[in-house]
């Protein structure tokens, strides 16, 4: 059994055991390791699932985020794949693919890290953003000009896709709007997102589009 | 009297050495008292000292490391999770014990500790001569502040 397996193992009694954070690591079901997609190599990938509940006194705050886990067989000497799989408004993810951009997912990464301290880096990342090292740049910008507007924003999507507590009627009927016009409801969502919630700026997007 | 090379603290080339314009005229803008203001530029040329351009460790560093014997039946390396064994584990300068494997795989990748991020010695050039301009850029730092300070308080 090399490392990688033999470490996700140990880790996996870890978390599992004592873990009161609102943080979660499941095995998948069925194959534990897959060939890398794009290769002819034998190199194993291990693929895991875990999520993360949304910090207090955030717009995130009770609502469930999960992310997909690729650990690579060079793990634990380079980090693990980690993306979203819930959508999620914040500076430093992507509000489409999920992508994570956070230093120790990249060249802050180091070996004596886990996959716990990896979820829990996301959960205070969900709490203190960084909007100039940003992923998503809309997103980013909006943070920055107009914080009370991305918190709604944020809260809404915690609301719609992640199971947050707080809706924001204002938002629901502003994709209802669009949605009643023959539009798909995710597109005119991210649409009037980043048009800072102006029906017509979002219409003239999703026509352009 | 100081000399020139050592007012600007460097070297006069050796016979047949190339100068090293990049380096030369990075040195010049962090030696000029407008220092701050281009280590984002020299960031740029030499890479981020804080992100893993970080090279590996120097290979003295790597082939020099102790066998010891000394820790607890419970204690556990942080890379391989795995308890110690008796002469297969080391301790880095910064008292951090690894099974020795686990280190080396890791010291031929970035040149600090796991745990404690403390930098060691790299052979990679360019890469200890940023470290040095930092260091400096530093040092001055602390010395405007003090002078700041015996002035004002
Ligand atoms: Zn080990
Ligand atoms: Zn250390």
């Amino acid at each position: 059994m090399n490392i990688a397996m033999n470490r996700i193992m140990k880790e996996f009694k870890e978390v599992v055991a004592n873990e009161s954070n609102g943080i979660e690591l499941h095995m998948p079901e069925g194959e534990l390791t897959r060939n890398p997609s794009n290769s002819s190599s034998n190199k194993k990938e291990i693929y895991l699932s875990g999520s993360l509940l949304g910090p207090p006194d955030t717009p995130y705050a009770g609502a469930r985020f999960h992310v997909d886990i690729i650990v690579v067989d060079t793990y634990p000497f380079n980090p693990p794949k980690v993306r979203f799989t819930t959508k999620i408004w914040h500076p430093n993810i992507s509000s489409v693919t999920g992508a994570i951009c956070l230093d120790i997912l990249k060249d802050q990464w180091a070996a004596a890290m886990t996959i716990r301290t990896v979820l829990l880096s996301l959960q205070a990342l969900l709490a203190t953003p960084e909007p100039d090292d940003p992923q998503d740049a809309v997103v980013a910008n909006q943070y920055k000009k107009d914080r009370k507007l991305f918190e709604k924003t944020a809260r809404h999507w915690a609301n719609v896709y992640a199971n947050g507590p707080t809706p924001e009627p204002e938002c629901d009927a502003a994709v209802k709007s669009l949605a009643e016009m023959g539009f798909d409801e995710e597109k005119a969502r991210a649409a009037l997102s980043s048009m800072h919630w102006n029906t017509s700026d979002a219409l003239e997007s999703l026509c352009k589009a | 009297m100081t000399s020139y090379f050592d007012e600007h603290n460097c070297q006069p080339l050796e016979s047949g050495e190339e100068p090293n314009h990049l380096l030369d005229l990075a040195r010049l803008l962090l030696d000029s008292g407008i220092g701050a203001q281009f280590q984002l530029e020299f960031e740029r040329i030499f890479g981020n000292v804080d992100g893993r351009k970080q090279p590996p460790a120097a290979k003295h560093i790597i082939e020099n490391l102790p066998l010891i014997n000394y820790f607890n039946n419970d204690e556990k390396c942080s890379i391989c999770l795995k308890e110690f064994q008796l002469n297969l584990t080391t301790e880095l300068p910064c008292h951090h014990k690894y099974c020795k494997i686990c280190i080396i795989e890791w010291l031929k990748l970035v040149n600090s500790c796991p745990m404690c991020r403390i930098e060691f010695e790299t052979d990679d050039k360019d890469y200890e001569e940023y470290k040095k301009q930092k260091q400096r850029l530093k040092q001055r730092q602390v010395e405007l502040d003090d002078l700041h300070n015996s002035m004002f308080s």
